[in-house]
């Protein structure tokens, strides 16, 4: 045998014999205590969030990016995060805002994902903490803390500056020729003809995101005409009467409805994205609503078989983001504030709002971080960035705008007319100047 | 043979069969131990996975149990502390204020009193509470309490409720509500389930609504809202299975179900609680299950695996070292081959060699014995006759005969003998080609004519005629190789011998190649195979009466390579053969006839041969020394040039003219062309034959004279000389001066040998001289000492002699101090006859060296030389 034979075989056979000793090895036990010990020392921050119904196969962008954060946190921190979640099965369950306001007045978790009437009413109560001493907020776009600022308390930052736009399925306009909508009328004129290709409805909707058409029409001008601390105070004053805001959107709903552009009673017993969404992705409905994330996560509206464009509400100025700004926000008197509280310092620090972005392809609350949006998004995204978009949510607003006027809505949808839903906007803001009073 | 042979190849295939079938063989029992070693094992394996599998199924039960055993044990203790709380509240004076006493817990959020009859009661929490919204209509009880439908209560959070009727004296006043959260589970119940690979929820049966599910938001880990949605996400799709896990929920039976979850294979279970009004569901992947049996099957598989790496690597070792041995055995069979077959060779050559040797002393033996046999046979017919000198001259010239044969054999033997001891050294000095090839011709043509051959020479290409180099070996080699072609050669055939010229390499070397060609004989591929080898000689019946000692050639082919030349040879069986020799010889720095050239370079001459190479040699040569030539093809031909050169007013010095030329000859044409030139013109015959036939005509037709062919510039230059006069009136003069005798000379002879100094006595005396014998070199010096000056002509000394020899002896005479000791002559006569031992005689003060045996005319002309030198002197 040659010499390098030889070699070859004695390497062979040493890789062979450690390979076959390393793997039939057993591993040294540090002591004798085989017990583990993960549960001393173990810090929890329980965390409540809404979840949505399991998909299979699809792919939730937004919660991997939020648990991305919550990764970065736990490492940093040591902590553990525990999740509690609820979803209404039904319309006849409780809303997930119901839940979160009952287990927030019952300190049952820490941290709480709001929406915007949620955080202006448990804000109002005195159930969150300020969280304005956090590090992160620095970095936060003002527009963001002045919708989450509560009695002079920032009780809510989100990871994603939330914009609601039209989610068309623009192949569908193509093909029947159609521009997409940028006020109400041509919406208008857009589902008329729809319809009479056969569209058995043209918007898809559920029981959450109709409010959007009232905003944009209702609160334009609020926001884009110049005026609207002053446009505020007058209606926190009672010298303009809120319901003349919401009239003209609530009358196009009623229109909507009447026209049979919008499926009324499917609407009111369905949860986000249950009614509407397999509709859209059949191509049998060319508009529903939605939040920016939706046009990136498989669970809603991120993979399509067709081109679809993401625009703003119709108004007079135009198509309209309607921006409610949501949050995440801590139990004032929660089992683990201070943990809770650095927790979300370091989720909502520009490192993690960066991965969250990346991930989520999101508009970001902190002002250092830019990224780029989808395609789809790019429509919506240019009027945000011009500067043109309503806000869905408004603590400086006394009336809670963005629960009331989704229950209001569903009074419409239940078959209330306009009148009686502008008398209830009516009665809000009287009870609301008495509070004040 | 044939049948043998048969036999041999008929027993190698039947090996090599039989070596394939052994392998095939050993390949099938290999793979069949294989493939029984994998199925054992994967039948092992399948049997460990089995078990394992059914172990995990008994395990994943047993859990379940325990988690439901848990659960029970949970809500008896409520039911036993409600029970109790119902027994106290009963006592208690007020109920309301007695249950306000407890303040909402973890486990207990709300306890409630309602009096019997009334719709409402009052809760701790000081609110008003009614029952209405509580739904126990599926019937379900804890310990024999009813236990409400699940329901989210205002903490948000999954409750239930659970009453108990507080019994006062027998008789039921009120009813205790508790309501009690499903969050309370989670603190007793285990954080991970399967190593957290595992999931359950705890699902409310009625409504089939989760009610509480493990804390985590991941991607796929995240909760589920009811059991539909927990199809929906883990594509349990199959109506079949919702179909049983319905009927089994109703009746409140446990399932457990194979099912994939996300792509991995999972073992899906429904765990009845409290009698199916709760069900633990959930999931874990087999691979969770099966841990431990897949780490064993894995274990298997890598011992497995690892022992048909160890073998194969044992069967690769074992093969190469089998093959590394093949190669060894096959190198040593090979050495031993080539051993044996060097041995067989050795043995070959030895015996050849033997058989040479043997063949060579049978020879020698022949060789010498039949001249010895003449010299004694003729001995004794002298001694018989010896009154008859026509017979004595007769015996004494073929006893001479016979005598110079055996010298011949006995140089020849020396001459091998030293040529294999490595000894022969050239004697190098500068010598014409012109007289090797004349004094060559002069021995051969005699043997030749004397057989009727033909011997022609032809020199051609040749630049430079004289040349340093061995002049005696060449003549030898030459001599050799044309006294063969003689030999070998039948009467009448005719030998060539060529000496051409071939291109320079270098300006200092004269490359020559010498042929000599007969159509003789010719020789066996046999036996020119060992033509050089020494003690070989070629033998038939047509040579069988050659004698010869068989080493000419080997001498010959030694020389030339000595010489740094080649020899080679190509023969065919009564066609002829052709030696072939090339040799490169250095040319001398300048030479004293480029003066005579030079001298006669006005000269022109004419020169006639019909065979064009000759005629361009001799063109070549007369040109390269510078004399103007014209050359013509025929008698005619010069008689035409000679005219047209009288014409033009001009003459030719000196016409060349070839003797055998068609049509006209040499001596026709001289006839012609005489009256056409001045008497003082020469005409030259161009002759390979004897003159000495033609000389008579030739000197008819006007001839001056003859030149040898081949042309040489140096004979040329000779006989113009002689033409010219000059040296032939010399050397005339000189052989008139000169006589043969030795007459009246007195020489001292030193000699051991008596019957030597007999003869050498004896050859004196018959040509008149005297000598005084000696018998050592002592004796010499001392009989020299005590003569007078001039006693001696010369002394004759042997070399080998006892006491002193001749070298010593003659250092001795020249040492003495006396005028004619340093200039007599000393001619060493010995046996020792090599070229050596001639320089050796030279520094040892001799003037010249004899070879023993005597021949008396080179005695006589060496004595003459010096002996008249010193009379010149």
């Amino acid at each position: 045998m040659k010499p390098s034979m030889k070699c070859l075989f004695l390497i062979l056979l040493a890789g062979m014999m450690i390979f076959a000793m390393n793997a039939c090895g057993k591993a040294e036990s540090p002591d004798t205590n085989l017990a583990g010990q993960e549960k001393l020392d173990k810090k929890v921050v329980n965390v409540f969030t809404p979840m949505e119904k399991s998909d299979p196969n699809a792919k939730n962008i937004a919660r991997s990016a939020f648990e991305k954060t919550v990764i970065m946190a736990e490492d940093q921190l040591g902590v553990t995060v525990e999740y509690q979640t609820y979803t209404a099965a039904d319309y006849q369950e409780k809303t997930y805002d119901e839940v979160l306001i009952n287990r927030a007045h019952s300190n049952m978790d820490d941290l709480y994902l709001l929406n915007p009437d949620a955080l202006l009413t448990l804000g109002e109560e005195g159930e969150l903490a300020d969280l304005s001493g956090l590090k992160c907020v620095k970095n936060l776009r003002e527009a963001v803390k002045t919708a989450n600022t509560v009695d002079g308390k920032l009780v809510g930052i989100p990871q994603e500056v939330v914009a609601y736009g039209l989610f068309v399925n623009k192949d569908m306009f193509d093909k029947y020729k159609l521009k997409l909508p940028n006020t109400p009328e041509e919406l208008l004129a857009c589902c008329e003809t729809f319809k009479k290709k056969g569209i058995e409805t043209p918007i898809g909707a559920n029981r959450w995101w109709l409010e959007c058409f009232v905003f944009a029409q209702g609160f334009a001008d609020l926001y884009n005409g110049g005026n609207t601390d002053a446009e505020i105070e007058a209606i926190n004053s009672g010298k303009v009467k809120l319901s003349d805001y919401m009239r003209p959107g609530f009358e196009f709903l009623q229109e909507l409805i009447d026209r049979e552009y919008i499926d009324a009673e499917k609407a009111y017993v369905s949860e986000a994205l249950e009614g509407e969404r397999q509709d859209f992705l059949a191509q049998k409905t060319p508009i529903v609503m939605a939040y920016w994330g939706a046009a990136n996560t498989d669970t809603a509206y991120g993979s399509t078989d067709f081109n679809m464009r993401v625009i703003g509400f119709p108004s007079k100025r135009g198509q309209m983001p309607v921006v409610p700004i949501t949050g995440y926000g801590v139990g004032e008197e929660c089992a683990h504030k201070e943990d809770a509280m650095a927790v979300l310092d370091v989720m909502l620090s520009d490192k993690a709002l960066k991965v969250y972005a990346e991930e989520n392809k999101v508009i970001s609350p902190s002002k250092n971080v830019e990224v780029d949006c989808v395609d789809a998004l790019k429509p919506l995204n240019e009027k945000v960035n011009e500067g043109v978009y309503v806000l869905g949510s408004n603590a400086n607003l006394a009336v809670e705008q963005w629960g009331n006027t989704c229950l209001i809505v569903r009074d419409l949808l239940k078959g209330a007319s306009v009148d009686e839903c502008m008398e209830k906007f009516d009665k809000l803001q009287e009870e609301k100047i008495k509070e004040q009073d | 043979m044939y049948r043998k042979k048969v036999m041999v190849c008929e027993m190698e295939r039947k090996h090599k069969n039989i070596k394939k079938g052994r392998g095939v063989a050993l390949i099938v029992s290999i793979i069949l131990v294989f493939c029984v070693l994998g199925t054992v094992v994967y039948s092992a394996a399948g049997k460990i996975s089995s078990q394992m599998s059914q172990s995990a199924v008994d395990n994943l039960s047993e859990s379940l149990e325990l988690l439901e055993g848990t659960v029970q044990a949970i809500l008896k203790k409520e039911t036993e502390f409600q029970k109790l709380l119902a027994e106290e509240i009963a006592n208690a004076d007020d109920p309301g204020q007695f249950i306000q006493s407890y303040s909402m817990n973890r486990t207990m959020v709300k306890i409630s009193v309602i009096s019997s009859g009334k719709d409402k009661g009052i809760s701790n929490t000081g609110e008003q509470y009614s029952a209405e919204e509580l739904d126990f209509s599926a019937g379900y009880t804890v310990d024999g309490l009813p236990f409400s439908q699940s329901y989210m209560n205002d903490m948000g959070t999954w409750a239930y409720t659970i009453k108990c009727p507080i019994k006062k004296e027998g008789r039921e006043t009120a009813t205790l509500y508790i309501e009690y959260i499903f969050d309370s589970f989670d603190e007793a119940l285990p954080e991970r389930f399967y190593g957290d690979n595992a999931k359950y929820y705890m699902m409310d049966a009625k409504t089939e609504r989760f009610v509480l599910k493990p804390k985590g938001l991941g991607e796929r880990t995240a909760g589920h809202v009811n059991l539909e949605d927990f199809y929906r996400a883990n594509n349990i799709l199959e109506p079949a299975i919702h179909e049983e896990v319905s009927n089994c929920v109703q009746s409140a039976k446990d399932i457990m179900f194979y099912h994939d979850i996300q792509k991995n294979e999972s073992l899906i279970f429904m765990w009845a609680v409290n009698e199916g009004a709760l069900y633990l569901v959930g999931y874990v992947p087999i691979t969770a299950i099966q841990k431990e049996g897949k780490a064993v099957n894995q274990n298997i598989f890598f011992v497995m695996f690892v022992t048909i790496v160890a073998f194969l690597i044992c069967c690769g070792v074992y093969l190469l070292n089998h093959r590394q041995q093949e190669k060894n055995r096959e190198e040593r069979e090979l050495e031993k081959e080539r051993h044996n077959k060097q041995l067989k060779e050795a043995l070959h050559a030895a015996r050849i060699a033997s058989s040479s040797k043997t063949m060579f002393l049978s020879n020698m033996s022949h060789d010498i014995r039949t001249p010895m046999n003449a010299i004694l046979g003729f001995t004794t017919l002298l001694t018989k006759d010896a009154d008859n000198p026509v017979k004595v001259r007769e015996y004494t010239k073929k006893i001479t005969a016979s005598g110079q044969h055996l010298l011949g054999l006995i140089n020849d033997v020396l001459d091998v003998s030293k040529i294999e001891s490595g000894k022969v050294v050239l004697t190098v000095g500068e010598f014409a080609l012109s007289n090797m090839v004349s004094s060559v011709d002069a021995i051969i043509r005699p043997m030749a004519k004397n057989k009727g051959q033909a011997l022609e020479v032809i020199v051609t290409g040749i630049r430079n005629e004289h040349l340093i180099g061995d002049e005696t070996r060449m003549n030898q080699i030459l001599i050799n190789l044309l006294s063969n072609a003689v030999k070998y050669t039948q009467e009448g055939g005719t030998i060539w011998l060529r000496i051409i010229g071939l291109e320079q390499r270098s300006k200092q070397y004269e490359r020559i190649r010498i042929e000599v060609e007969d159509n003789g004989y010719g020789m066996t591929p046999e036996y020119l195979a060992v033509i050089f080898d020494p003690f070989t000689r070629a033998e038939n019946s047509t040579t069988n009466k050659v004698q010869g000692t068989g080493l000419g050639m080997a001498i010959t082919k030694n020389i030339v390579e000595l010489m740094g030349g080649t020899i080679e040879v190509s023969s065919e069986v009564d066609r002829g053969s052709i030696f072939t020799i090339e040799l490169e010889l250095r040319i001398p720095d300048g030479r004293s006839d480029e003066e005579f050239w030079r001298e006669n370079k006005s000269m022109r001459i004419l020169a006639i041969d019909d065979e064009e190479e000759i005629r361009n040699n001799i063109r070549m040569l007369v040109k390269e020394a510078g004399i103007p030539i014209d050359t013509a093809i025929s008698g005619e031909d010069a008689i035409r040039q000679i005219q047209a050169v009288h014409e033009r007013g001009e003459a030719y010095d000196m016409i060349l003219l070839d003797w055998k030329m068609p049509g006209m000859d040499g001596i026709e044409a001289a006839r012609q062309i005489r009256p056409l030139l001045s008497r003082n013109i020469p005409i030259l015959l161009l002759t390979a034959f004897d003159w000495e036939e033609l000389e008579k005509d030739a000197e008819l037709a006007g001839i001056d004279g003859f030149l040898a062919k081949p042309f040489f510039m140096s004979a040329f230059k000779e006989k113009i000389l002689e033409l010219q006069g000059e040296q032939a009136r010399e050397e005339t003069a000189a052989e008139n001066d000169e006589g043969n005798s030795l007459e009246g000379c007195r020489f001292l002879v030193a000699e051991d040998n008596v019957i030597n100094s007999e003869i050498l006595l004896e050859l004196l005396e018959i040509e008149g001289a005297v000598g005084d014998v000696v018998e050592n070199g002592q004796l010499a010096v001392e009989h020299f000492c005590d003569s007078t000056p001039g006693s001696f002509d010369a002394i004759l000394m042997d070399v080998q002699m006892p006491v002193m020899n001749g070298y010593e002896a003659t250092r001795e005479i020249r040492a003495l101090d006396r005028e004619d000791a340093k200039i007599i002559p000393i001619i060493a006569m010995t046996a020792n006859a090599f070229a050596e031992d001639v320089k050796d005689a030279r520094d040892a003060g001799m003037d010249a060296h004899i070879a023993k045996p005597i021949d008396m005319e080179i005695v006589k002309q060496t004595l003459k030389k010096y002996v008249k030198k010193e009379e010149a002197k």
